[in-house]
């Protein structure tokens, strides 16, 4: 197989390119300068080898501690959970909120047979546990869709005896949509309006 | 509101054709396994987006065909007013729907439905009467996902909650996991029975009068037979409350099950006849032609619910229903029918002669191996 149709299968298993986008992005990086395309190259190569999960909070990290989980400044006491990594820089970017976050790497969904187990729930828990009484609030931010509401129903019941508030977005974000996606005046309003569950 | 044109592409057996139709509707007569029923169907796919005969979107597609299509000209009664075009297509290579409403694809699927306002009657109708609860669950689901706003997202809600719960249980997850559906299921699964119990208990008289004037003097009546007792529940939060309850008391049936074994997926609504002390169900003792009465008398009264929630006149459509029937009832039904102000008519009969209905004015069609000559 060729260079070309290597580099071109391998663009095309990337999300939401097809065959055309990505012999079209093949052409694009051929056409440009080499330069450019080593750039792109190397931080790929980083992307692999340095980036990693966070020992603590499952964010993105290039150490044992993400910038968040390392920074004294954070709030220790109140905990934001979130489905996927991605989401915590959508929550970062709204500047409103200064606690830390906790990555569950997804959500209760039982037809692809993810349980609490398939799930960083566990290390939610002992997070809570290990600094007795330190975390105020725990706000459950994951979708609004149907597993995402089994999810936050799920985490209330575990988190509540252990002492926290457990509180949730408010309304106001779509249905089902990532917290990706949303704009960050709607994020910053859902996160100011959250309430008790 | 009528249908004045429809273009018809790849459907079935009838090929591609443009009609015309006319204002009062039209008498399509033709032998069977010509298309009559395919003709109705595919009116029909315009209202639901799906086959009334329940078959696949793949099936309605011409043999070694790809792609059929139906697009329905509403006109509306105020000449004023614009008409509009409901177009629906299916593929089958890619397995894609695509709807339009005027030409422009609908945000979501379900703004797509209603449109026509139509009502089929079909000698299958029986089933709803004869068959078992997920006929006449179906029956109401259909009607009140067509005229009720938010009961069809509560239904596509309390669904999927419900796959999930029951994955859930199947799989032996523990006792929390499976309760943390509870909350989603209670809360879609209440709009669904508020909304079924409201109407059939709103519609019961209607339905007991239809089924009275076409049997001729006899009773009938029908009833929301809720899985969940709804007893003393009024509002919402009590139907929640009284569904949350119903869940908590089988969790340990449910996990023996490895199902949800209470909700509204397990409603029936009960058909009975009146006799002069008892009530009899008619699904178990009712004959041939009673189960008929009853099936014509809850098409009635979704073509009222149309009438009522929607202001519009219902478009008929009658699928050879009265070859089933003796001629009193036939009779009473299209005398009924006019009293009730429809629409159009649009009606199928293999012979010139079982048009025997006051509608001797209404147009005839013939078809012939899906070709339809006006
Ligand atoms: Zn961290």
């Amino acid at each position: 197989m060729s260079v070309i149709d290597t580099l071109t299968g391998e663009f095309a298993r990337l999300p939401g390119v097809g065959p055309k986008t990505a012999l079209r992005l093949v052409h694009h990086l051929m056409k440009g300068k080499k330069d450019d395309t080593r750039r792109l190259a190397r931080a790929m190569v980083e992307l692999a080898d340095r980036v990693r999960s966070c020992d603590v909070c499952g964010n993105f990290s290039e150490d044992a501690l993400c910038e968040i989980c390392s920074n004294p400044r954070r709030d220790q006491g109140i905990l934001c959970v979130v489905e996927e990594a991605y989401e915590v820089g959508a929550i970062e970017r709204t500047g409103q909120f200064r606690g830390l976050f906790h990555v569950l790497g997804g959500r209760l969904s039982p037809l692809d047979g993810i349980g609490p187990d398939e799930l960083h729930m566990d290390s939610l828990l002992a997070r809570i546990r290990d600094v007795e009484g330190r975390v105020r609030e725990v706000i459950v931010a994951t979708n609004s869709s149907v597993e995402g509401e089994a999810t936050a129903v799920y985490l209330e019941q575990e988190i509540r005896p252990l002492g926290p508030t457990v509180t949730r977005l408010a309304r106001g974000i779509p249905v089902g949509s990532d917290l990706e996606y949303v704009d960050g005046t709607t994020i910053a309003q859902a996160l100011a309006g959250r309430r008790e569950m | 509101m009528r249908l004045s044109g429809l273009a018809i592409r790849h459907f079935r057996n009838l090929g591609s054709q443009e009609l015309e139709l006319p204002s009062e509707g039209v008498a399509l007569i033709g032998d069977n396994a010509q298309g009559k029923s395919n003709f109705l169907e595919a009116i029909y796919y315009l209202e639901t987006l799906r086959s009334f005969r329940g078959a696949r979107d793949q099936e309605l597609i011409s043999f070694e065909e790809g792609v059929f299509r139906v697009a329905g000209t509403m006109q509306p009664t105020d000449a004023s007013v614009r008409s509009e075009v409901v177009a629906a297509a299916f593929e089958r290579r890619g397995k894609r729907k695509k709807v339009t409403v005027d030409g422009a694809e609908p945000v979501r699927m379900g703004d797509a439905l209603g449109h026509l306002a139509a009502v089929v009657f079909s000698p299958a109708d029986i089933d709803l009467v004869s068959g078992g609860p997920s006929e006449r669950r179906r029956f109401i689901d259909i009607v009140l996902s067509l005229n009720q706003p938010g009961y069809m997202s509560a239904l596509q809600g309390y669904r999927k909650v419900l796959v999930r719960r029951n994955a859930s249980l199947k799989t032996g997850q523990p006792g929390a996991v499976v309760q943390a559906w509870d909350k989603g299921l209670v809360t879609a699964g209440a709009v669904v029975m508020g909304a079924r119990r409201d109407w059939v208990q709103g519609r019961g008289g209607a339905f007991g009068d239809y089924y009275r004037r076409v049997s001729n003097g006899e009773g009938a009546r029908m009833a929301y037979r809720p899985n969940v007792s709804l007893e003393g529940a009024t509002s919402g939060e009590d139907i929640c409350a009284a569904f949350q309850e119903a869940l908590s008391a089988s969790s340990e049936r449910e996990r023996r099950m490895g199902t949800t074994v209470v909700g509204p997926h397990r409603d029936d609504i009960l058909l009975r006849l009146e006799d002069a002390d008892d009530e009899l169900d008619l699904r178990t003792y009712g004959s041939g032609g009673q189960r008929r009465t009853a099936a014509l008398a809850l098409r009635l009264v979704e073509a009222q619910t149309i009438r009522d929630t929607r202001s519009q006149r219902p478009l008929i459509l009658l699928d050879d229903v009265f070859a089933e029937l003796d001629e009193g009832r036939s009779e009473r039904v299209l005398e009924l029918m006019e009293a009730e102000e429809t629409g159009q008519v649009v009606l199928t009969a293999p012979k010139e002669a079982d048009v025997r209905l006051r509608r001797d004015s209404l147009p005839r069609w013939r078809i012939e191996s899906g070709k339809i000559s006006t």
